[in-house]
């Protein structure tokens, strides 16, 4: 068995992993939980944003017309509307398919539907879909159609109030990443003690080796290094823990968040393998850089080198 | 090899470790330090391997300064100076050899220079055919002959040993006293603080006496008076 002097050291600090299992155990738990909420903080953001999109690609407003209204002034309306920068597109809807529609969205038979049936002809007139390119558009759309040019063809205008229901999800989404925050920083904080803790029990545990070390003129740092070997330990263990975790409730929370969103919104799981790297090696840098500056705190304070 | 210039060192609560000390120590001289218990001979051990600070005064070892020694260079200083204290210091999870190598292991050397240097030592202190006991399974005076064996490791030039037959009785005593006085054939200084009347006066060498902190004689080829 060759080793060289940092292998010698590693060789130590593997040593100390195991003579104190269930304390590296702890440290390592604890860690991972505060791994896995910073990564709840991630998704959440995703999440978040996927979830604003979503509503705001389903959002837009409807304009029913007087029956009486030709579809060439409509059309007249439906350019006036496209002039307008806050307006993404505009749907031209005949009488007809307007009709169609309706039967659809009520379904076929139902006592709606066979009301209808019972007036003459096609009660609808044309209607205009418009979309805009987000949620505040709207207004302008509204303040267009309001022109007394236009208000006297317009039999029915159908805006929800969207923009109070993004604002809600913002404010929801802004919400949890708050909790999530604190829950990281709390997480985070009870990590940093207990990892001063466990180079505290690790100094204890080797008070005889490292008054022998002294004695016998060993480096300071290779008094210390098996304790940093130790701490980096636990930083990949944690990080490889989080991600051997997080896959599978992605995998398995993944068919719940498409049936909410929508399929092809959300793919969480090749969120995750794409940005894989990134992501796992910028917490794996934040934990270790966490880990080795309380190891070195701790170290100057237990071990007094 | 060894100088001490007016060293006093003063623990906290004003307990006088050691007064006005001064002494000069030639390369390869055995010397043997005694005085009654808490006179301050440990304490003049601790202070040439930098494990206190004189309060005033000067230290000079082999030509270097340590009175105020940087803490990263005493493991440099502590390489060129042997310890063996009364109790033993040897990790009980370790075999002999091991408990020899983890000296040089924690320096740095490389394993091939480790496997040579050990079996070496082991030899100089008889130990060669029990290098796989672990300290439990040899006896006290065999015990602080591994610890003599791990001080030598580093070639130090001085070797300081602080009532090092302290829990041995009268053989594993001479045993010991004998390897010290070969280890000073050897060319390697020799400090031994002792209690030990008899050892005293059948060495025939340099004898310092030491009494509440004060050097009260210091006689080559002295006797143990007190
Ligand atoms: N770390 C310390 N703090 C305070 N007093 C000490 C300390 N070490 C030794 N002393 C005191 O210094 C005096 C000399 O101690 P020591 O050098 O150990 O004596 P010896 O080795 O001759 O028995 C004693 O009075 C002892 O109580
Ligand atoms: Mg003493």
């Amino acid at each position: 068995m060759k080793l060289s002097f940092p292998m010698r050291i590693v060789r130590f600090g593997v040593q100390d992993f195991f003579r104190n299992f269930w304390l590296s155990a702890a440290t390592v738990s604890v860690l991972t939980l505060t791994v896995i909420s910073i990564n709840a903080l991630v998704l959440m953001n995703v999440l978040g944003k996927i979830a604003v999109t979503v509503v705001e690609s389903k959002i837009d407003a409807s304009v029913h017309f007087r029956q009486d209204v030709d579809e060439s002034r409509v059309k007249t309306v439906r350019v006036a509307l496209l002039s307008l920068p806050e307006v993404k597109e505009v749907e031209y809807v005949p009488p007809e398919e307007a009709l169609q529609r309706f039967r659809n969205a009520n379904g076929e038979g139902s006592e709606l539907v066979e009301s209808l049936e019972e007036i003459e002809g096609n009660p609808f007139g044309a209607t205009l879909v418009i979309r805009a390119h987000d949620t505040s558009g709207y207004a302008a759309v509204m303040h267009t159609l309001n022109q007394p040019l236009f208000a006297g063809l317009i039999e029915e205008k159908d805006f929800s109030d969207y923009d109070a229901m993004v604002s809600r999800l913002n404010a929801i989404t802004g919400k949890l990443e708050v909790f999530l925050l604190a829950v990281t920083c709390a997480f985070g904080a009870i990590a940093l003690m207990i990892v001063m803790n466990a180079v505290r029990v690790s100094v204890y545990t080797h008070r005889e080796e490292i008054s022998i070390m002294r004695l016998v003129g060993a480096s300071n740092w290779f008094i210390r290094g098996p304790f940093y070997v130790e701490a980096f330990i636990w930083t990949l263990l944690s990080v490889g823990m989080t991600v051997l975790i997080l896959f599978p409730s992605l995998a398995f929370a993944q068919p719940f968040l498409q049936r909410f969103f929508g399929s092809g919104s959300v793919d969480l799981v090749s969120f995750y393998a794409v940005n894989l790297l990134p992501l796992v090696g910028l917490q794996a840098a934040g934990v270790a850089f966490m880990t080795l500056v309380t190891t070195k705190l701790a170290t100057a304070r237990y071990l007094r080198v | 090899m060894i100088r001490l210039k007016n060293v006093s060192k003063t623990y906290p609560g004003n307990i006088v470790g050691l007064q006005n000390v001064n002494l000069h120590i030639r390369p390869g001289e055995f010397v043997s330090v005694v005085g009654q218990s808490g006179t301050g001979k440990t304490t003049l051990v601790k202070l040439l391997i930098s494990e206190e600070r004189p309060t005033s005064g000067q230290i000079v070892i082999g030509g270097w300064d340590i009175s105020s020694v940087r803490s990263s260079e005493v493991p440099l200083l502590r390489r060129q100076i042997g310890v063996v204290f009364q109790d033993f210091k040897l990790l009980p999870k370790k075999t002999v050899y091991e408990n020899v190598a983890f000296a040089l292991e924690v320096a740095g050397v490389r394993s091939s220079r480790i496997r040579a240097i050990v079996p070496q030592a082991l030899k100089i202190v008889g130990l060669t055919d029990k290098a796989d006991r672990f300290p439990r399974q040899v006896s006290g005076g065999e015990q602080q002959r591994v610890v003599i064996a791990r001080s030598l490791v580093h070639r130090p030039k001085i070797i300081v040993a602080d009532e090092p037959t302290g829990n041995l009785d009268s053989i594993n005593t001479w045993e010991i006293i004998d390897l010290l006085r070969r280890i000073n054939g050897f060319g390697t200084t020799v400090m031994l603080v002792t209690h030990n009347r008899e050892v005293v006066n059948s060495l025939q060498r340099r004898v310092i006496t030491i009494d509440r902190g004060l050097v009260v004689s210091d006689v080559e080829e002295g006797k143990y008076v007190l």
